[in-house]
């Protein structure tokens, strides 16, 4: 392991969190607090005839019920990516419309959380029911063509070349097909408001990735000014994309508020938020790759069919992470969007990429078997310098050094590579994989406040949210080492809206906004003592620069904006929207790489996979926080595992909705799952996409995990996986 | 397993238990006093509930060594009671059906789900929760284990994982990685943070121990 750049600095809410005192969104308990509870649609999908109140009205204790015919001054939210700031269109119990089995149609407000559960309960509520499609294998889905779809971003396919052609023209050939089912986010915080009114002004305590866009979306609901609206989340027990947006319940917590008089707390159940808020969509990727006999890539065909609602189209990015895993001389896709009566899709960590790496990584090892060649060998030989879709250089890759010093780490040169060839001394079959996976490296604009004190204290106020992926102890690592102070001085102030903006923290693009507008910050800070006078370049300490300004503290403010972005898109930002770029900029290409090696041990009766072990190593750039960053990989590689041979949510077709949706029945990995995981990281900056030389690391931490270990159960077993998750009777079929 | 655990601390609890509670109570009353929020209570008439479930039940115990005396609603969790009536708000709710341990506290020295057990079972125990884990500002020797391993990210388990992980060492389930794991897997991480928190347990455990 190379020496790290920036220090080992220790979490540092660690102390808090482990202590209980961390105080998360719906920890908070205003006075007089009134609770809420949903009932929630029976149907697949059509209407709300009548909703009988009466008995649940007489229910001591009930102070309200909302139904569609309360909220008729409400305005609907609009998509995330239409332009909105909600995770789709369709907003519950604003329209009598119920567009999907387990939708919210109702909403009482009680004195203790008990009563309104009851009283949810009495509710009787009359439907009109319509056909619906609940899968994309249902005859009402209606699959259209995404290059068509009236999007407000459209997508076009990607297409390099005639690779219709220089498949069929190929010596050797891989022709597959991969499903996935639905998958959910589930961070282990759930989704929920805590609303309160000062006469006109709202406060709103609810852990989100978007204090900014909840602000600016929930006055837009209301009809109220932005100026209005405080959203504060400090902390958020988890997001993983489900807390990206504006969610069904803000504008009914702040609106029953409004209507009580008093503050409102309403906590989405787990099995609710199965039904009424995003998932990985499912989907079907048919890959078709064409070599020649040294194993060179000359064509790949990519086909995407991917799960989108009726309310939105949820665009499916997968081809553009697909055409940058080689250097294929030649490339098309075709991506269709299925369209069903579910919830909008979303962003579940690495939403695309977790797929695509499965496909086209597992099609590669389909690949290396015809061609009797090391996967390992295969993938270095398809390496490429160069962004086969745009034609420009890649800022940095280093995937041939993440696959050579992961092989080395793992012991790949250990591999028998003749399938069912390693057999563990209990009898379970051993199989080795490896794949390879990758993120795009966006940024955007984002702004940042500073203040030092005489005292020698640090505060940094910075628009990103930290849900738990180590970005106040990052930016406190770097605003410590810019500024030569100790990191105990430095606090950090986040996801407050009372201060700077609060874009959306997602897409892998955190630390690659905030951290550049940390070091702006930093360095205009630095200016400011200069311009007043105050010799900055020696060993003077922090304090006493401020103290020689004659006064107690000194603030800047400052941003920053991704390259080739226009300083006005702050614009953007400043109003809760998004405003991300890349991962194509003027003249270069970034993204981040993972590349991971799994063992797997199967017990050869019963077909149960292990996963004993797992090497990986990322290329993310600029490593910011050694220790956040290393808990951060371990976890992304248990999200691949549990994306593999876990999740996956099941629904009848006949019915609608999610039948394991609760987190005994939709399995996430729990501790017996998990075994070694090392990681190691490149550190090597990446200058051209950000001062900062980072590139993301969130996202391509789970991406190529899947692949891996569906290569390493053929490895094992001869049988190759097709569909995820894995289930055992996958296994058991094939040895009949 | 946390069933099995909640079954022994109801076998010696006085006054209402759950199995009292199961054994004198109407279907309809089972169903509300559980707090299973059931559509099929609506589809077979009017799920009114006899008066003698409105009453509220005086429960007095004992909360990080201070004695708490409350009326209660006898439906109400002792997680929703430590969070929503004490300001414990350490104990987190994850799922609020037994399936994360996220809620995981001690009730005279046992790790319990405080989402599945009905806050009237504890009258006259010794509830410890996280917030009550140290004294003062020493932390407990599991709280520094997890920061020394990183053992967290997001934290919302993490008091659920500390609560457990004390009991998982007191029972004598800290013996080998391995059976830590197994011990653990009742408090679900998302973050991910498994192996740091193995070996976290397994430090403090020698810390505990020595």
């Amino acid at each position: 392991m190379s020496r790290n750049f920036y220090p080992e600095l220790v979490r540092v809410d660690a102390c808090d969190k482990v202590r209980g005192i961390t105080r998360f969104g719906t920890d908070n308990r205003p006075e007089n607090l009134a609770h809420g509870a949903f009932a929630v649609a029976t149907i697949g999908k059509g209407r709300v005839l009548s909703v009988d109140t009466l008995s649940a009205e007489a229910l001591p204790g009930v102070l309200s019920v909302i139904t569609h015919r309360d909220t008729t001054s409400l305005k609907p939210a609009q998509f995330l990516m239409a332009g909105g700031y909600a995770f789709q269109t369709h907003s519950p119990i604003l329209t009598a419309e119920v567009a999907y089995r387990g939708q919210p149609v109702a909403l009482v407000l009680a004195e203790t959380l008990e009563i309104a559960i009851e009283a949810a309960a009495l509710l009787r509520i009359d439907y009109e029911e319509v056909a619906f499609a609940a899968t994309m294998d249902s005859p009402l889905a209606e699959p259209v063509a995404q290059a068509q779809a009236p999007m407000r971003y459209p997508l076009e396919d990607v297409s390099v070349g005639d690779a219709l052609s220089a498949y069929e023209g190929g010596a050797v050939k891989v022709d597959s097909t991969y499903g996935m089912e639905r998958q959910f986010q589930n961070p282990m915080e759930l989704i929920g408001t805590v609303a309160s009114w000062d006469g006109d002004r709202l406060t709103i305590h609810e852990g989100t990735q978007n204090a900014g866009g909840c602000k600016f979306g929930v006055a837009d609901q209301l009809g109220i000014s932005p100026e209005n609206v405080t959203v504060i989340s400090p902390f958020i027990g988890g997001g993983f994309g489900q807390k990206n947006s504006m969610q069904s319940q803000l504008v009914l917590a702040a609106f029953a508020s409004r209507q009580l008089g008093r503050p409102v707390k309403i906590v989405v159940p787990r099995r609710q938020l199965f039904h009424d808020t995003t998932s990985r969509p499912a989907t079907r990727q048919r890959v078709r790759l064409a070599a020649d006999r040294e194993g060179r890539l000359v064509g790949a065909l990519y086909d995407v069919d991917a799960q989108t609602s009726k309310l939105d189209f949820f665009p499916a990015e997968h081809a553009d992470t697909a055409a940058r895993f080689y250097g294929y001389p030649a490339f098309k896709s075709f991506t269709r969007l299925i369209r069903t009566d579910i919830p909008t899709p979303g962003y579940m960590r690495a939403p695309f990429e977790h797929a695509a790496a499965f496909a086209i990584e597992s099609a590669m090892d389909e690949l290396s078997y015809q061609l009797k060649m090391d996967p390992v060998e295969l993938r270095l030989r398809n390496d490429t310098a160069v962004d086969v879709v745009s034609g420009l250089p890649h800022s940095s890759r280093h995937v041939a050094e993440c696959l050579r010093r992961g092989a080395e780490t793992f012991g790949w040169s250990r591999r028998n590579p003749k399938p069912r060839s390693m057999v563990a001394a209990n009898g379970d079959l051993i199989g080795m994989g490896v794949a390879i996976g990758l993120y795009s490296g966006s940024g955007g604009p984002t702004r940042a406040r500073i203040i030092a004190r005489r005292d020698g204290t640090v505060t940094v106020n910075v628009g990103i949210h930290e849900m738990g992926q180590g970005a106040v102890t990052a930016i406190i690592n770097v605003v410590a080492k810019r500024l030569g102070v100790q990191p105990s001085a430095v606090t950090a102030m986040v996801g407050d809206t009372s201060g700077v903006p609060q874009p959306l923290t997602a897409g892998s693009w955190g630390s690659t906004s905030a951290m550049p507008a940390v070091e702006a910050v930093c360095d205009a800070l630095m200016q400011a003592l200069a311009e007043a006078g105050v010799e900055t370049s020696g060993n003077v300490p922090l304090g006493e620069m401020v103290a020689r300004t004659g006064r107690d503290e000194i603030q800047t403010d400052a941003s920053s904006v991704a390259p080739g972005q226009d300083p006005q898109v702050l614009g953007r930002t400043d109003t809760g929207r998004v405003a991300p770029a890349g991962p194509v900029y003027p003249g270069f290409v970034t993204y981040s790489y993972a590349v991971h090696f799994v063992e797997v041990h199967v017990e050869a009766s019963t077909g149960r996979i292990r996963v004993p072990r797992v090497v990986s190593m990322f290329d993310c750039g600029r490593v910011l926080s050694p220790r956040t960053a290393r808990s951060q990989a371990i976890g992304g590689v248990v999200w691949g595992i549990g994306g593999t041979l876990r999740e996956g949510a099941e629904t009848d077709a006949r019915y609608g909705g999610v039948m394991n949706g609760d987190i005994a029945e939709y399995l996430i990995p729990v501790n017996a799952d998990i075994g070694s995981i090392e990681v190691g990281f490149i550190d090597e900056p990446d200058f051209q996409v950000n001062r900062s030389g980072v590139k993301g690391l969130g996202e391509v931490v789970m991406a190529g995990v899947a692949p891996a270990i569906t290569n390493a159960v053929y490895h094992a077993t001869e049988t190759r996986v097709r569909d995820l998750p894995v289930r055992l009777e996958m296994l058991l079929r094939s040895q009949e | 397993m946390t069933t099995d655990r909640q079954d022994d601390v109801n076998s010696d609890i006085s006054g209402l238990s759950r199995r009292d509670v199961l054994k004198g109570g109407t279907a309809l009353g089972v169903l509300a006093v559980t707090g299973i929020d059931s559509h099929a209570l609506a589809q077979i008439g009017n799920p009114s509930l006899p008066a003698a479930f409105r009453t509220e039940i005086e429960v007095s115990f004992r909360v990080n060594g201070d004695r708490s005396s409350l009326a209660l609603d006898p439906r109400s969790s002792l997680l929703d009671v430590l969070r929503d009536q004490l300001g414990l708000t350490g104990a987190k709710k994850g799922c609020d059906h037994g399936q994360c341990g996220a809620c995981t506290v001690h009730v005279d020295g046992r790790r319990v789900a405080s989402c599945m057990t009905l806050a009237v079972q504890i009258d006259d125990l010794d509830i410890t929760t996280i917030e009550g884990l140290s004294e003062g500002d020493d932390l407990h020797p599991m709280q520094q284990a997890f920061i020394d391993h990183d053992a967290l990210q997001c934290g919302y388990c993490t008091p659920g994982q500390i609560m457990a992980g004390v009991a998982c060492v007191r029972e004598e389930h800290a013996g080998s990685p391995q059976q830590i794991r197994e011990y653990m897997s009742g408090n679900l991480c998302r973050c991910g943070a498994y192996p740091g928190i193995v070996a976290a347990i397994a430090d403090a455990a020698r810390a505990m121990e020595g």
